[in-house]
């Protein structure tokens, strides 16, 4: 089951072991520069708004009512990322307009381990983008549907669902109880053809960041596959937010520029130690939100000017709950 | 009626002190004085409430220590025998349903009462 509470997601299994809780929410933060150089991680500026599609359905598209779930509000070009918090561990697939954002295919909801289509939570305790390889990945940023930019309609031509999908399969109780028998021990020791008017939005590829999608240390065995939970996470273009829902638009964050100009962190989690997994072929093939537009002669989004952080907080995955300290 | 107000500090003081000792451990912060101050009480009076001699304090400063002792608001005020002015309000909203509602689920175990929450609806995708 599935509960949305202080605008995060939180799923709970209770038929599987009464500590199964994996807590999810959205974080509003820069865009970071698209300019073929690597970012350190930008940091988090507050979770975005989560609402029931069901309490706003009269005022929003009738494919979201179809698809139930939850929805947030995103400006255009707007940087996110995912942040997963618990203490019980989980395999969760992400997924963009139903593209897995850590392998490039299309939806399944079963686990794929060649190649790993999925994170392992709390080890992995973000994921800021799609899956590019070699410790990067390319930063989800917000575009409507229907422009031919999201990563979903670069590889499949449609633009049929857009926002966001996760599905979370618990680890099995009997496997729990024999890795975390002795708590906090194992994490050391291992490792519709939408219109440029409408509210839908999909993410696209932005600007390359330094992280590490981390390779499965339990093994496919592990993951509890025939009790999951899943939700859609549509993204509201902020531009009907007001129309939607009645309250004020939530403000536009700072650009990467000016926050970095404030001296203000930049964050890095020091997890070398930690196998990552290779970059996904159909997500390195597609094209950064900036190239596209250029390449297009529309106009690229504004701030991409190279920036040089100076101030990077390096958090040590080995402690166990570096999540809170990135904001 | 005696005994319930002679037990609900004695219980509330007994926890509040021993959440308080356990963070005092590590950070001095946590000293009586320091605590008081940063919730905005005497000194004298938490170490009365803490030891159960006077009832516990208003559901504003119950609220406080939550945050300060990274306790949960309504289990501090349950233990303290109150009910936030929030859940008051819902209740007297619709009090017939809501009682009825609290008196089904009284006995289900927790794992029941979850499924009450209201879930995020899956639909077809």
């Amino acid at each position: 089951m599935i509960e949305l509470s202080d605008n995060e997601l939180v799923f709970r299994f209770p038929e599987i072991h009464s500590e199964a809780h994996l807590t999810i929410n959205f974080q509003r933060t820069l865009r970071i520069p698209d300019d073929q150089r690597d970012y350190p991680l930008p940091p988090g500026l507050g979770r975005f708004p989560l609402f029931h599609v069901d309490d706003y359905a009269a005022e929003l598209p009738a494919p979201w009512a179809r698809r139930g779930g939850v929805f947030l509000p995103m400006h255009q070009a707007e940087g996110m990322w995912i942040s997963f918090k618990g203490d019980y561990p989980f395999a969760v697939k992400v997924a963009t307009g139903k593209i897995n954002a850590v392998s490039g295919e299309t939806w399944t909801e079963t686990l794929t381990g060649e190649p790993q289509d999925y994170l392992v939570v709390p080890e992995q305790p973000w994921l800021d983008g799609y899956n590019v390889g070699h410790g990067r990945i390319r930063q989800f940023v917000a575009t409507p549907l229907g422009q031919d930019e999201t990563v979903e309609e670069q590889l499949t031509g449609e633009a049929a669902h857009g926002g966001i999908q996760i599905l979370a399969y618990p680890m099995k109780a009997a496997y729990f109880e024999h890795f975390f028998g002795q708590r906090n021990q194992f994490w050391e020791g291992v490792c519709s053809a939408p219109t440029a008017m409408s509210p839908d939005m999909g993410l696209a590829a932005g600007g390359l960041m330094r992280q590490r999608i981390h390779e499965d240390p339990f093994g496919l065995a592990c993951w509890e596959q025939a009790t999951t939970s899943r939700c859609f996470v549509h993204i509201l273009n902020s531009r009907h937010f007001r129309q939607v829902t009645g309250y004020a638009t939530p403000q536009e964050p700072p650009s990467a520029e000016l926050y970095s100009m404030a001296g203000l962190p930049w964050f890095e989690l020091n997890d070398a130690d930690h196998a990552a997994l290779e970059g996904a072929p159909p997500l390195q093939q597609v094209e950064s939100l900036k190239t596209r537009r250029v390449r297009e002669g529309k106009p690229s989004p504004e701030d991409s000017a190279t920036i040089h952080p100076d101030q990077i907080v390096g958090l040590d995955a080995s402690k166990g709950r570096p999540v809170d300290s990135r904001f | 009626m005696c005994t319930m107000w002679y037990t609900v500090p004695m219980e509330f003081g007994k926890y509040l002190r021993s959440e308080r000792e356990r963070l005092l451990a590590s950070d001095p912060r946590f000293s009586v004085r320091q605590l008081a101050q940063r919730v905005g009480v005497e000194p004298a009076y938490l170490s009365k409430v803490e030891r159960g001699v006077t009832a516990p304090p208003s559901e504003a400063t119950i609220r406080a220590l939550a945050h300060e002792l990274d306790q949960d608001p309504d289990m501090l005020l349950a233990l303290a025998g109150k009910v936030s002015a929030e859940l008051q309000a819902i209740i007297r909203k619709r009090p017939e349903l809501f009682a009825e509602l609290l008196r089904s689920l009284k006995d289900l175990p927790d794992h029941a009462i979850l499924r009450v929450v209201r879930e995020v609806r899956d639909g077809d995708w």
